[in-house]
């Protein structure tokens, strides 16, 4: 009983960084109509960043992560003004193309620029610490993340229900053409709404480096069970991403804890009845 | 006069919206038969019920007496229903030539034939070079479809309505969007066809040259009912047809 | 003509192979010629069909491991390669009677999802696939009819003419498919789904015919695979395994016959130059892709010949 509990909140923390990935890749799917098979790698480039910025570099923690958010914002802004512009109101499938070609360039760049060894760099003093849950040590760092998540998912829906440019931004989601004609300037909204989408990934790639591996090849890992998670709470949902996070995160806890050998199957197998049965996934309509 | 299809009690619904409702309506085999109404009349509703296009949310539909409420649309056309578009709907990357062709080998059961070559199909050339030659697009023959000028696409799809050689066809608003030159030519077509083939022509249409100059029946709906129907001369001097088209020249 | 030349002479050169080049360029060419089997069924799903799999290295997988399980057991060349094409056959029929139900994006992200389950299969499945180490000691089986003939396959020039035949023969009758008329109502329910099945067409019926092909072929190039290297491990299932039909298809041509087979000569061919230069082939790829996309969907064959851009 007590192992599942840990492992249910092992998997809470895992599902916080989906949470972070999905979130972004859901609202630009939803807003733009794109499906940025490229996501994970801004997740990975915000890792890599942040681990430069704070394991290289000696900058303190916090704005580390403020800094590697800025930069990757700087490469969703170039993503998105000068190619996933050419391609929006076409067929899914050159999307997926494209964004998979910059998947390559991406995962090629990293090497080419931090090399291909996996780095790992040290934890922030304050965080150096663990908890004691039902009598096993658990990092406070993942508490943190578990908290940070959570932030996000109220900041992000406040963002969406309660602003103007929320608003804005739902509005161009329902009706482009009409949000267009009532004067919003639907390229800069686009290319702001990508930008964001890219920073909520690197935020996920940024706090995770104290305690994953920094390496190349861990967006492309992260971007298929994003995928299924967009899936199970549907295309465009953020409460269906973070629900969905928060299924695949304890899921696989759970499965490595009781299933070992067939845990990676059980995700895909459920992302493909979802997608049978209801491919506008749980919240979708 | 023979009935071909028709409809008891039908009904579509969006939400609380009623796009079509309780329609009972009879079509007679080798009428021309034109239905008329203002936007929104539920027209171009009807016509997607009919064709399978939709499926109703209530009422059935006989097509010479054999039910096909629930049908899709594929099955339809097997039994001698078809439509065309009124937003284009035609085959853009393959030649005007394979556009017509295909619904031949489609209505000679050819379509799952896998290792002959298309010019071998000498049955189903032949007739697709007749249907061409009937819908004046010959020399159009080779070019990619999708490269047409927006009249000659119109011709071609009705070209690939009569191509299935149906019993029964809907031709909803085919001289939509087009200039009074090209609608001459439609017309034109459209009358042959109703000429010189053994189907019996349904047609959406607002341009009420077109209806009355080919109708030898018409329908009129308002707000998803039947307002009144009969011959043209009937329609021409009913009262409310006339109150709802406001006094428009008809 | 000057195709039917062209062809003539490529079938000649190819035919000549191993007495000119050297074992390394033999090696090479049989793989290019596996990836051409591989991207023309991915071709005829995505170029002809309209619909885009990233799983076909799932059926690619079911064909190289059946048959590499065959050949474990009973050494016969054509058991091993019929037995991996057909159990790609009916696996891909199966999942296709559930995938094709759903188009775009959806069913994109469901073949992707069977890919990888077929993948987490390969590389959990310890008792049945040797898990990550794969299967090992596959023997370069005779191809033999008992009682008829028994041709050793020792040699690698030997097993380069079974893969060439093979080739040739499934090049063939992909040539007579998609000039028939099956091949004209797959182009059609890509062109318009509405208008197809207001022809009288089965869109449902036709996706699946063309989806089982796809997974035939895949099947086909699987089943080439074990025999030559000798071993089969998970990563052949892997979705980015997935991607190199696509890319393949992507560089020559989305839109003509020829450019899955072109496009799987050129990415072997633009691999083996990029690496001779830099370690970094993958960001070349990329580039190469994004320019594709954005500028040349018809790939190499629109750009050289005027075949291509069209059809």
């Amino acid at each position: 009983m007590e192992t599942l509990a840990f492992q249910g909140l092992v998997g809470l923390s895992v599902a916080m960084y989906l949470w972070l990935l999905a979130a972004g890749l859901t609202i630009v799917f939803g807003v733009l109509g794109v499906l940025n098979f490229a996501h994970g790698s801004l997740f990975m480039l915000g890792a890599y960043f942040a681990f430069t910025f704070y394991g290289l570099w000696g900058v303190n923690f916090w704005l580390a992560i403020a800094l590697s958010l800025l930069s990757v914002g700087v490469v969703g802004y170039l993503m998105e003004r000068f190619f996933l512009r050419h391609i929006y109101n076409q067929d899914h499938a050159y999307q997926l193309l494209l964004t998979f070609g910059f998947i390559l360039i991406f995962d090629d760049a990293v090497k080419m620029v931090w090399g291909g060894v996996a780095q790992i760099p040290a934890m922030p003093g304050f965080f150096d610490a663990t908890v004691s849950v039902v009598g096993r040590p658990f990092p406070v760092y993942n508490l943190f993340i578990i908290g940070a998540g959570l932030l996000v998912a109220v900041v992000v829906w406040v963002l969406f229900e309660k602003t103007w440019w929320g608003k804005m931004v739902r509005a161009s989601a329902s009706d482009r053409e009409m949000a267009g004609a009532i004067g919003i300037n639907i390229p800069t909204l686009f290319t702001g709404v990508f930008a964001f989408g890219a920073m909520l990934a690197a935020l996920g790639g940024a706090l995770g480096t104290p305690v994953r591996v920094v390496a190349p090849g861990i967006g492309a890992a992260m971007i298929i069970q994003a995928f299924i998670i967009t899936v199970i709470g549907g295309l465009g949902n953020l409460k269906g991403a973070f629900v969905g996070a928060l299924i695949v995160g304890t899921l696989s806890a759970y499965g490595i804890l009781l299933f070992p050998v067939f845990e990676l199957f059980l995700i895909f197998l459920i992302m493909a009845v979802v997608l049978m049965i209801k491919p506008q996934g749980l919240f979708g309509g | 006069m023979k009935e071909i299809i028709r409809t008891e009690n039908l009904g579509k619904y969006f939400g609380k919206m009623a796009a079509v409702h309780d329609v009972t309506l009879t079509l007679q085999e080798s009428l021309f038969t034109s239905v008329i109404g203002p936007n929104g009349a539920g027209k171009t509703t009807l016509i997607n019920l009919l064709s399978g296009y939709l499926l109703p949310d209530r009422g059935k539909i006989l097509f010479q007496g054999n039910e096909i409420t629930r049908l899709g649309p594929d099955k339809r056309v097997r039994m001698g229903i078809s439509r065309s578009f009124q937003v284009m709907n035609i085959f853009p990357r393959m030649t005007v030539f394979q556009n017509i062709l295909l619904p031949v080998l489609s209505r000679l059961n050819k379509t799952s034939s896998a290792f002959s070559s298309l010019l071998s199909q000498k049955e189903a050339v032949g007739e697709a070079e007749k249907i061409l030659g009937e819908v004046w697009l010959n020399e159009e023959k080779d070019f990619p479809a999708g490269e047409l000028s927006h009249g000659d696409q119109r011709l071609l799809e009705l070209g690939i309505a009569v191509a299935s050689n149906p019993q029964i066809c809907f031709l909803d608003e085919p001289s939509s969007g087009m200039n009074p030159i090209e609608r001459i030519k439609v017309l034109e077509l459209v009358k042959k066809l109703a000429g010189e083939r053994k189907t019996t022509f349904i047609i959406v249409e607002h341009d009420m040259d077109i209806v009355f100059s080919l109708s030898d029946w018409i329908v009129v709906m308002n707000r998803g009912e039947i307002l009144a129907q009969g011959r043209p001369d009937e329609i021409r001097t009913n009262q409310e047809v006339r109150e709802i088209y406001l006094g428009e020249e008809i | 003509m000057k195709t039917r030349l062209a062809v003539l002479f490529l079938v000649i050169f190819l035919a000549v192979l191993p007495a000119v080049a050297g074992k390394y360029l033999v090696y090479v060419t049989i793989h290019i010629l596996l990836l051409s089997i591989f991207s023309l069924g991915f071709n005829l799903l995505f170029g002809y069909t309209g619909l885009l799999s990233f799983g076909q290295a799932g059926f690619y997988a079911v064909g190289a491991y059946g048959c590499a399980k065959i050949l474990l057991a009973y050494p016969s060349l054509l058991a091993g390669i019929l037995g991996g094409v057909a159990l790609a056959g009916a696996v891909s029929l199966l999942l296709g009677i559930l995938c094709i139900r759903h188009t775009r994006i959806y069913f994109s992200m469901l073949t992707l999802s069977f890919g990888m389950m077929i993948f987490s299969l390969a590389w959990k499945w310890r008792d049945m696939t040797g898990g990550d180490d794969g299967l090992v000691g596959i023997p370069r089986a005779p191809l033999e009819i008992p009682g008829l003939f028994k041709i050793n396959m020792n040699a690698m020039e030997n097993y380069y003419y079974v893969v060439l035949g093979l080739s040739l023969l499934a090049i063939y009758l992909f040539h007579r498919i998609v000039r028939s008329p099956l091949g004209l109502t797959l182009q059609g329910v890509r062109d318009s789904e509405t208008r197809a099945a207001c022809v009288g067409v089965s869109v449902r019926k036709y996706r699946l015919l063309s989806f089982t092909i796809a997974g035939l072929y895949a099947g086909l190039a699987g089943s080439l695979l074990p025999p030559l290297e000798r071993t089969v491990t998970p990563p052949v299932a892997h979705w980015s395994f997935s991607a190199e039909p696509v890319l393949a298809t992507l560089l020559g041509g989305i839109y003509s016959f020829s450019g899955p087979i072109v496009g799987s000569a050129l990415f072997y061919l633009l691999k083996d130059i990029i690496v001779r230069f830099t370690e970094y082939w993958l960001i070349c790829l990329g580039i190469i892709v994004v320019v594709l996309v954005l500028g040349f969907r018809g790939g190499v064959v629109s750009i050289f010949l005027k075949e291509g851009s069209r059809r």
